[in-house]
């Protein structure tokens, strides 16, 4: 481990609560989180300090668990223990509440935007995922409703460039969602881990996927075309398995679309980046720790989430309320 | 005389083994009785509700179906076409049929695009006694 990880700051973001999820926006000036206080507050860099610009407070009636930055960084959608996922609209320097999508039975896990930013995915305990139409006048319709997955549906995430939507649940399961005929169907199931599925990121190329679990591994999946003359569908088979790394529950895994680093936040409290040996084959890579801070926070690590321009800086927060801001240097 | 004796000590000699036969046969078909109404009370329930559920989704659709019809609004086209498609899916249901293995499955899909409808009608899905939700607690 050559590699540093260096504490820039440690910001006091949700005080005597949990900080469940810090999202930046996509030029990276700005970084939204939630938590347990059920309040959203936005942070960006004042001169060398990172300074709390807003606080959303009056959204939901409990636990904030998600929160998402529309591609175009004008809208920003928070999910909610209390069933519901608020559309906000940035405006000046403030935020008003645009719209409340209903619908879920119970808590939503997560909420996030296609590369488009005409669609949004939602899931939540009740086992479902939804996928959202935005039109021209702010309009959210409701274009379908997944029902792939047996148990609470933990997080959603968009493959960087098409229209494919992967799932991670309590099942233990991944699903790989794509639209057909109107509706969104499950194409294709990553079974392989032996517990819940915390978390799922795309490789830059989303050619792969990098999915955190509960049992303390991290997997990559890679995508496979079928043979010639085979109806089946495009498969995905996992090409790598970190184990022995983590002595918790691995919550949540940030794949940089700058420097394709692997970062993980885990129940350890520690915070870890991992490089793939480039000399590696491709059907097999060999994924090495890099950098590790082992008490990086004083409890759980919940989220981690690269700067989209900055290469190299990380964003991490836990549940003692704090969101740290590191610094990630490779010697080569 | 010799067969006679014979026969006596023979029926005192199998009379346990008989009684047990007997009592065997006895308890099985008490149990096959017992068993075939307890089967057919939890079927008749569980056929009952299921019934009342989808019969309850036909109702709710072809009701909304008519009311969109009259309204010439650009904003009914899209819950017509998935009220449709609902009303489609209740039509191949295979309500007749208990044993058929798509039935958990499309009683899956029926209740997932009923929610989507009342999403975009911008009604509750909070049907008490006819839609079943599950309960507390989460992380």
């Amino acid at each position: 481990m050559k590699d540093t990880l260096d504490l820039l700051h440690r910001l006091s973001a949700h005080p005597d609560s949990r900080c469940w999820y810090v999202a930046w926006n996509a030029k990276g000036t700005l970084l939204a989180s939630c938590g347990g206080d059920r309040a959203i507050r936005i942070w960006g860099k004042e001169g060398e300090s990172w300074e709390c610009k807003c606080v959303l407070s009056d959204g939901h009636q409990r636990t904030v668990r998600k929160v998402a930055w529309s591609p175009c960084g004008n809208y920003l959608a928070s999910a909610s223990f209390d069933a519901t996922t608020s559309i906000w609209k940035r405006k000046d320097d403030d935020f008003e509440c645009l719209t409340v999508l209903e619908g879920h039975e119970n808590e939503v896990k997560c909420v996030a935007w296609s590369p488009s930013g005409n669609l949004l995915a939602t899931c939540s305990r009740d086992k479902t995922v939804w996928v959202w139409e935005v039109d021209e006048e702010d309009e959210y319709e409701c274009v379908s409703v997944v029902n792939s997955h047996t148990q609470d549906v933990k997080h959603v995430a968009w493959h960087p460039t098409m229209e494919l939507l992967a799932s991670a649940s309590y099942d233990n399961k991944v699903c790989i969602h794509k639209e057909e005929d109107d509706d969104w169907e499950c194409r294709a199931t990553l079974e392989g881990h032996t517990s819940t599925v915390w978390s799922v990121t795309f490789d830059p190329t989303g050619q792969r996927l990098a999915s955190c679990s509960d049992d303390r591994t991290v997997k990559i999946w890679k995508e496979s075309q079928p043979e010639e003359g085979s109806s089946s569908d495009v498969s995905w088979k996992c090409v790598c398995t970190l184990s022995g790394f983590h002595g918790r529950t691995v919550y949540d895994v940030a794949w940089c679309r700058l420097t394709s680093a692997l970062a993980t936040a885990c129940g350890d409290d520690g915070v870890r980046v991992f490089k793939e040996d480039a000399t590696s084959d491709p059907e097999q890579p060999i994924f090495s720790m890099s950098a590790h801070v082992p008490k990086a926070h004083n409890q759980d690590v919940n989220c981690v989430a690269w700067n989209p321009k900055v290469a190299g800086l990380l964003a991490s927060c836990s549940d003692d309320g704090d969101i740290c801001l590191w610094s990630y240097k490779s010697e080569d | 005389m010799a067969c006679v004796e014979d026969d006596l000590f023979g029926t005192i000699f199998m009379a346990d083994d008989r009684y047990h036969i007997h009592g065997y046969d006895e308890g099985f078909e008490e149990g096959k009785r017992q068993g075939w109404h307890e089967g057919r009370n939890h079927g008749r329930i569980h056929g009952g509700k299921l019934s009342a559920e989808v019969s309850f989704y036909r109702g709710f659709a072809l009701t909304w179906k008519y009311l969109l019809q009259m309204n010439m609004d650009s904003k009914a086209r899209k819950p017509l076409k998935i009220l449709e498609a609902l009303t489609g899916m209740i039509q191949t249901f295979p309500l007749e049929d208990p044993q058929n293995q798509e039935l958990e499955e499309n009683m899956k899909q029926i209740r997932a695009k009923f929610r989507q409808v009342c999403s975009l009608l911008h009604i509750s899905t909070d049907f008490n006694g006819y839609v079943n939700s599950p309960g507390q607690l989460s992380f």
